[in-house]
């Protein structure tokens, strides 16, 4: 790919983003599970440890936003191929000399920023409302472990778009995925808690480390080289989902065009 | 030098038959087909539903692939050369699908004008332009959700010119637009030809072919029955003589029973407004008028007109006669 290309495909992304926006800005179903779901959990979470101190409330802040990101990425980054083939504008998008991959890259990069609202209503949830004197305790290392989560979670949904295009089965799994994840990941009570054996599950999902990295980073606890230990499992699921999904993508494409699947009559 | 080139090609849809027992039926949509456009070319594609018109233009926007032939784009091959393809080419699905109608026009032009690599300094000066050429100049603003049909249609117009593409697919453009709607937009294919863009147009509409398109493919069943100028394929009905017969409220029976006549080569029935017109296909010229009368004898009866066969009645003989 030279530098022309990359322009071009970056100036591409950041458009789709933009438009994402503006036309789910104002859709119910993405105003709730960004932001009204994630509330709710941490509302119940903070009513729960109110006694607990500012350092758990934190905790929860960044737990629920992380809920948030991960049932935007399910629900709407994952329908987000098929959202475009039920209106009728997969068939466009896919004659155009922009690859797909590109296009679903930048829907998920606006479903993720939009998701980073739900933390911050969170924030200020437990700060108005519980009275919390809440700080980040390494603030760069978060604004620097948030950037990578919200990387890895796209990259995430770049593998689980094309999936649930090719088998509708799986994605009528898609409701039940959400609170395991919640759970295995460590999004709001440490995995400690768990069996033993979920823990290479966990292990295995890039939102477990992007929940150390966060967690660690804004209530303290991590040293630098276990947050960079984290960045790194990150960057590396993160190149492993854009390998697999490069692959799926194609796949799907030859499988769509082969079967006349890119429209629905 | 062609723009487009198709050899021999071929695609069969499977589809699913029962719930309990399912198997499998192969439709053959597209059957051996071949034919050549020329650089700046308009040409028509015509056939009942289900002729295989739309297959056809998916496969050469490389959004379906062939079973077997190949085709060509300026050269690059639909297939393996998909990417190249897509570069040059512009499409255009009948209907209102296709567009974000959450966003304005303007948005959905800036949206596609990026996804087509146009550089953001020649879009700035390009979606003006193209908003005021299909007329939407100082609609453009307004969120496509409330948009008329014949304006959906004109905005996908626009975009699928935002990239200034050699060859336009247009797929039954002007369905669902009213007259005057539809007469503006075959306006614009006007002066996109004028531009010596490469145009494949399918339609239903026989008038509509006859007057934009230089030469006319009719296409039925998967295959291309006759390839020609509109001039040329009216001579498959030049022996024919078309008698049309106003009525009104004609009963079923008495088609029936002219369809029946000898004399009748084929008979079709078109509804307008408060009345059918009756037109009969007759190799025997207008001599049958008198006999075709008897025939209609006990109906109400308006204006009948003898006339020389139009692409439409070469294109309904050529299709099956009596649709």
């Amino acid at each position: 790919m030279n530098l022309q290309t990359m322009i071009v495909s970056w100036r591409s992304m950041i458009t789709v983003a933009e438009m994402t926006l503006r036309q789910t800005v104002m859709d119910s179903f993405i105003i709730f599970t960004v932001l009204l779901q994630p509330l709710i959990i941490a509302l119940l979470a903070l009513w729960m440890l109110r006694d607990k101190g500012s350092e758990y409330a934190m905790f929860i802040v960044v737990g629920s936003g992380l809920t948030g990101l991960w049932s935007s990425l399910l629900f709407v980054s994952g329908n987000s191929i098929n959202t475009e083939r039920w209106s009728g504008t997969l068939e466009t998008l896919v004659g155009v000399p922009t690859r797909l991959e590109t296009i679903v890259f930048g829907k998920n990069l606006a479903n993720v920023t939009q998701s980073t609202i739900s933390m911050i209503a969170s924030y200020l949830l437990a700060g108005v409302i519980f009275k919390y004197n809440l700080h980040i305790d390494q603030p760069l290392l978060f604004s620097a472990s948030l950037f990578l989560a919200l990387i890895t979670f796209i990259s995430f949904g770049l593998v689980i778009a094309p999936i649930f295009v090719m088998n509708p089965s799986v994605q009528h799994w898609q409701n039940a995925m959400e609170f395991p994840v919640f759970i295995l990941c460590g999004f709001l009570f440490p995995i400690a808690l768990l069996p033993d054996w979920t823990t290479p599950i966990s292990y295995l999902l890039s939102p477990y480390w992007a929940a150390r990295a966060l967690h660690g980073t804004s209530t303290g606890g991590a040293s630098f080289e276990e947050v960079a230990f984290y960045w790194a499992m990150m960057i590396l699921f993160s190149l492993i989902y854009i390998f697999i999904s490069a692959r799926l993508f194609r796949l799907m494409l030859v499988k769509a065009r082969r079967d006349a699947t890119l429209d629905v009559e | 030098m062609n723009a487009i080139e198709v050899s021999h090609l071929r695609r069969i849809y499977k589809v699913t038959i029962g719930v309990v027992r399912r198997s499998i039926k192969e439709v053959i949509a597209v059957d051996d087909i071949s034919f050549e456009v020329e650089s700046g070319e308009l040409f028509g594609l015509v056939g009942p539903n289900g002729a295989g018109k739309t297959t056809t233009v998916k496969m050469l926007a490389t959004l379906l692939l062939p079973d077997a032939g190949s085709a060509s784009i300026l050269g690059y091959d639909v297939v393996k050369e998909a990417d190249r393809v897509r570069r040059h080419i512009g499409f255009i699905f009948g209907g209102e699908r296709g567009l974000y109608w959450r966003l304005s026009g303007i948005d959905n032009l800036r949206y596609f004008s990026s996804l087509y690599h146009v550089e953001p300094d020649i879009s700035k000066i390009r979606i003006p332009y193209l908003l005021e050429l299909v007329g939407l100049g100082s609609r453009g603003d307004e969120k496509v959700e409330g948009y008329s049909r014949g304006m959906k249609q004109r905005l996908h117009v626009a975009r699928t010119l935002l990239h200034d593409p050699d060859v336009l697919f247009l797929d039954e453009p002007t369905i669902g637009l009213d007259p005057v709607g539809a007469r503006e937009f075959r306006e614009v294919i006007r002066n996109l030809q004028s531009e010596n863009k490469t145009i494949l147009l399918t339609t239903h509409y026989m008038f509509e072919a006859d007057s934009l398109c230089q030469r006319v493919g009719v296409i039925n069943h998967g295959r291309i029955i006759a390839l020609d100028t509109p001039d040329a394929l009216k001579r498959y009905a030049r022996d024919l003589t078309v008698i049309e017969v106003e009525m009104f409220g004609v009963a079923p029976e008495v088609i029936d029973h002219v369809r029946g006549k000898p004399f009748v080569d084929s008979v079709a029935v078109e509804d307008r407004d408060q009345k059918q017109v009756l037109l009969v296909n007759s190799l025997q010229g207008a001599e049958i008028v008198p006999a075709l009368m008897e025939a209609l004898d006990g109906v109400r009866i308006g204006r009948v007109q003898v006339r020389e066969p139009t692409l439409e009645d070469a294109y309904v003989r050529l299709v099956g006669g009596d649709r």
